[in-house]
């Protein structure tokens, strides 16, 4: 009889074992052969075997990666987009601080990870990457149809050397239009209404006036300044549009760009329209409406200053979006529980200069760039660009932006309906690092269904006020030709122009004087050499 | 063939060394730390004659002769860079030098234990917070809603920015830095002062000696020789530690570039943000060291012509 027990003891057990296991494997076998036709039909190869079966483990530089990385386990979208391509992440730490550093570093000892993130082009290391085949250039990409479109932008298009293409650069926007959106002036709209201002500043005049009153008058008796700036990288990107605007630039050093003028090409940092800019910037210095501490910024000191009150302006990268995640969702409440930013700050629209035309600044469509490591295997990177294809790809934008449909939203006409009512990134703590890693696309949260901005009212003043760009100013001519243009000289020739901006700005000198000092340094690191030798290759390629 | 005079000698010191063994034994670890830490890696010096490449590494890469080391000659941003590091170092041995030795003869007259040891913890404490904390606490004081223009501009007077104006920036790394290391250089010649016989000091007060005789004829006489020693060292760091990179690197900005970029900041900032040859960057930093070592060798030199003993 005890015997006969635990025979049946036994026989139940296994029945149990083999009904688990059964149910394990079928939802195992489930996924799996999801998996296998998502990947088949990303890839194109329907009914083939799935291309993506061996895991593979791909090693990232990203900004703050590892942190980025641990917020995968709790973001099911990322996980399962991961799985769909059979990827692991093995994060390799890069910070704002050390970045670039760690990058050549790694580049000179032969140990660059698989796939890294850096601003790069154009600089001499750059190019010597490329020459010696630090980096690996990218295949065809046919099988890759939204990266291949994606290499369609006439600026990222004319990034490729001898036919290849060895970078995929982090777009932002669409057109150089959007670049105004990357230096905004937040304002405090409500000091300059208690210090007696009615109308929103149009002109540089009416913007000094604003300050001016706001310093002056001190409304809440903080010892406030005029405007400051999150880094001073930012100064050339406002300061140059008083009448110079070709002349802003993204700070790398190298993505000056050029105008004729006397029928010569010349970087238009050094036209003659620069002084008259520096004159308004220098003036305004001098009367007190810049930050005298402006050369000892950075973005926390900046953003603290003017959410608690002590900045009348600031400059910043990032336009509404960083208006959002750092001034009204870190700061704003716990200085002013009782305002609503969207009534209170305002974004200063482009300036009317003394040309009598509206600019903005200028950039690349693009902010920082992949690479991959010359050493990388070509299964590897080709599994890592259908990745980039698929985040690319309009599904993988919609998931990564909205979340999944009928959890997050819901679709009524063309348009898409929240349904979520938290902000996503807390959802899925890691959409925005895998969108990020591949490119920013800051202009698709510029639209009135897109929740990056959490803030609806600045959401709406958002839209418009990219909607206003378009409709009201107009980019220089100029051509992109020319920045990327390779000579001898031009190579190691970079213009630092933040920095002249704030010597200019701190000089004792006048300004005319200090600019000529500064010019000059600039000639003898071969300026004139390097104009010569970009007419004369413009002349050679029929650049006019 | 060896002569019989040098084969003896080669026995003697091996015995020698035998009879020895345990102490040998001691310095191995100092000696392999050394040859692999401070030694090996001097390879990396050929680079100054190379071009460097990505492919080959420090030891691959193509020889080029003395082309770094002429472009160098026609650098201007090189030679504001040098000569801020020459007048750095000069001034800061100049002004920091000396005072600890002040300091330290000062503690020493203290007759009770408890003050001086509080003045001497409180004075050293600084050395243990890093340049980085440093310069953002200074940056904090200087800044125009800091402590610093609060006091001055309630006394009625215009607000300062040392950090960005180019005649206090050298003055305020002057400061700093004596404010950071005067209590830590101190201690030095304070154990030195700790070392002299009280009998003499006795002595000489029966002998009638006042305060300022007991420290002119026996403490001075009694540290001369630390300080000798400790000069030739600070000599031979003149160039590397008196121009220190933290403590510029963390204050500087481009408005005092052109006053404070020292040679190993400017080899930073040419690497990491222009992008300058890697080659051309250890030419640089080639040079210093290279003026480094005959400024040890002349300090050297000077102090043993002094009547004091040398460092070797």
């Amino acid at each position: 009889m005890k015997g006969f027990k635990r025979f049946g003891f036994i026989m139940v057990g296994l029945a149990l074992m083999t009904g688990l296991l059964s149910a394990c494997s079928g939802n195992g076998n489930e996924k799996s052969s999801e998996s296998e036709n998502a990947a088949a039909t990303n890839s194109g190869t329907g009914g083939e075997e799935n291309p993506y079966k061996d895991p593979m483990q791909i090693s990232v530089a990203f900004w703050d990666v590892e942190a980025e990385v641990a917020k995968i386990e709790n973001d099911p979208i990322v996980q399962d987009i991961l799985k769909k391509f059979n990827i692991t992440i093995k994060p390799v730490n890069t910070t704002w601080d050390d970045y670039g550093q760690k990058i050549q570093m790694w580049a000179a000892s032969g140990q660059l990870p698989d796939v890294f993130a850096i601003d790069a082009i154009g600089t001499q290391y750059q190019r010597k990457w490329v020459d010696q085949g630090v980096v690996a250039p990218l295949p065809d990409l046919t099988n890759y149809p939204n990266l291949a479109k994606y290499f369609e932008a006439p600026d990222i298009a004319g990034l490729a050397v001898d036919g290849k293409q060895y970078t995929i650069p982090r777009r932002m926007f669409p057109s150089t239009d959007w670049s105004a959106l990357d230096r905004v002036v937040y304002y405090r709209w409500d000091l300059a209404q208690e210090a007696g201002i009615t109308k929103e500043p149009e002109t540089w005049e009416e913007f000094k006036v604003m300050l001016d009153a706001i310093v002056k008058a001190d409304p809440e008796g903080k010892r406030i300044t005029g405007l400051t700036s999150s880094q001073v990288k930012m100064l050339g990107g406002l300061f140059w549009l008083y009448g110079n605007p070709v002349a802003t630039s993204d700070g790398s050093g190298a993505d000056f760009k050029w105008i004729k003028e006397d029928g010569k090409f010349i970087p238009a940092v050094f036209s003659k329209t620069a002084l008259p800019a520096l004159q308004n910037m220098k003036d305004m210095y001098d009367k007190n409406l810049i930050d005298p501490d402006i050369a000892l910024t950075s973005p926390e000191i900046a953003y603290d200053k003017f959410a608690s009150g002590k900045s009348a302006a600031m400059l910043s990268g990032g336009g509404f979006i960083n208006l959002d995640a750092n001034i009204q969702r870190k700061r704003w409440a716990n200085s002013y529980p009782d305002k609503e930013i969207s009534e209170t700050v305002k974004v200063l629209k482009p300036l009317i200069g003394p040309d009598g035309e509206r600019h903005h600044a200028i950039f690349k469509t693009y902010w920082s760039e992949s690479y991959f490591s010359g050493k990388i295997d070509p299964k590897k990177l080709d599994r890592i660009l259908a990745l980039f294809d698929y985040v690319l790809s309009p599904e993988g934008k919609t998931l990564l932006t909205y979340g999944i449909e009928g959890v997050d939203y819901k679709v009524e006409g063309d348009k898409k309906i929240m349904l979520e009512t938290k902000a996503l990134n807390e959802k899925y703590p890691a959409i925005s690092f895998l969108r990020d890693l591949v490119a920013y696309e800051t202009a698709d949260r510029y639209d009135l269904s897109n929740p990056s901005i959490s803030d609806v009212g600045l959401r709406e003043e958002a839209v418009e006020y990219i909607d206003w760009i378009l409709n009201n100013t107009k980019v220089p001519e100029y051509d992109i030709r020319l920045t990327y243009m390779s000579t001898p000289t031009k190579d190691s020739f970079t213009v630092f122009d933040h920095d002249d901006l704030l010597n200019v700005m701190l000089s004792k000198e006048p300004v005319e004087q200090a600019w000529q000092k500064i010019v000059d340094g600039y000639k003898s690191k071969g300026l004139d050499k390097m104009i010569e030798e970009v007419n004369t290759k413009a002349k050679e390629q029929g650049i006019e | 063939m060896r002569s019989g005079a040098s084969v003896r000698t080669t026995k003697k010191l091996w015995d020698t060394m035998l009879q020895y063994k345990y102490f040998y034994l001691m310095v191995l670890p100092v000696i392999v730390w050394y040859a692999l830490f401070a030694y090996a890696p001097m390879y990396g010096v050929t680079l100054a004659f190379k071009t460097f490449d990505y492919n080959g590494g420090i030891l691959g890469s193509p020889w080029i002769g003395l082309e770094h080391f002429q472009k160098i000659w026609t650098d201007a941003d090189f030679h504001t860079a040098f000569k801020n590091t020459i007048v750095i170092s000069l001034m800061k041995l100049l002004i920091n030098f000396p005072m600890p030795i002040f300091l330290a003869i000062l503690l020493n007259e203290f007759s009770r234990n408890t003050a001086k040891r509080f003045f001497q913890t409180v004075l050293t404490f600084p050395h243990f917070i890093s340049w980085v904390v440093l310069a953002g606490i200074i940056t904090d004081m200087l800044s125009r809603d800091g402590v610093v223009n609060q006091f001055i501009m309630a006394l009625g007077f215009e607000s300062i920015s040392p950090l960005t104006d180019k005649e206090s920036f050298r003055p305020l790394l002057y400061i700093t830095h004596m404010w950071r290391e005067v209590g830590w250089d101190s201690i030095i010649y304070l154990a030195a002062l700790a070392g002299i016989n009280p009998e003499l000091y006795e002595a000489a007060e029966i002998d009638g000696a006042n305060r300022f005789k007991r420290l002119l004829h026996i403490a001075w006489p009694g540290i001369k020789s630390t300080v000798a020693i400790l000069l030739i060292l600070h000599v031979g760091q003149l160039l590397s530690q008196g121009a220190s990179f933290e403590q510029i690197f963390n204050l500087y900005s481009s408005p005092v570039y052109s006053v404070a970029d020292v040679v190993d900041t400017y080899i930073y900032r040419t690497s990491f943000q222009i992008g300058g040859d890697f080659g051309y960057m250890t030419a640089a930093g080639l040079i210093k060291s290279v003026i480094s070592l005959v400024l040890l060798v002349l300090a050297n030199t000077i102090v043993k012509r002094m009547g004091e003993e040398g460092l070797y």
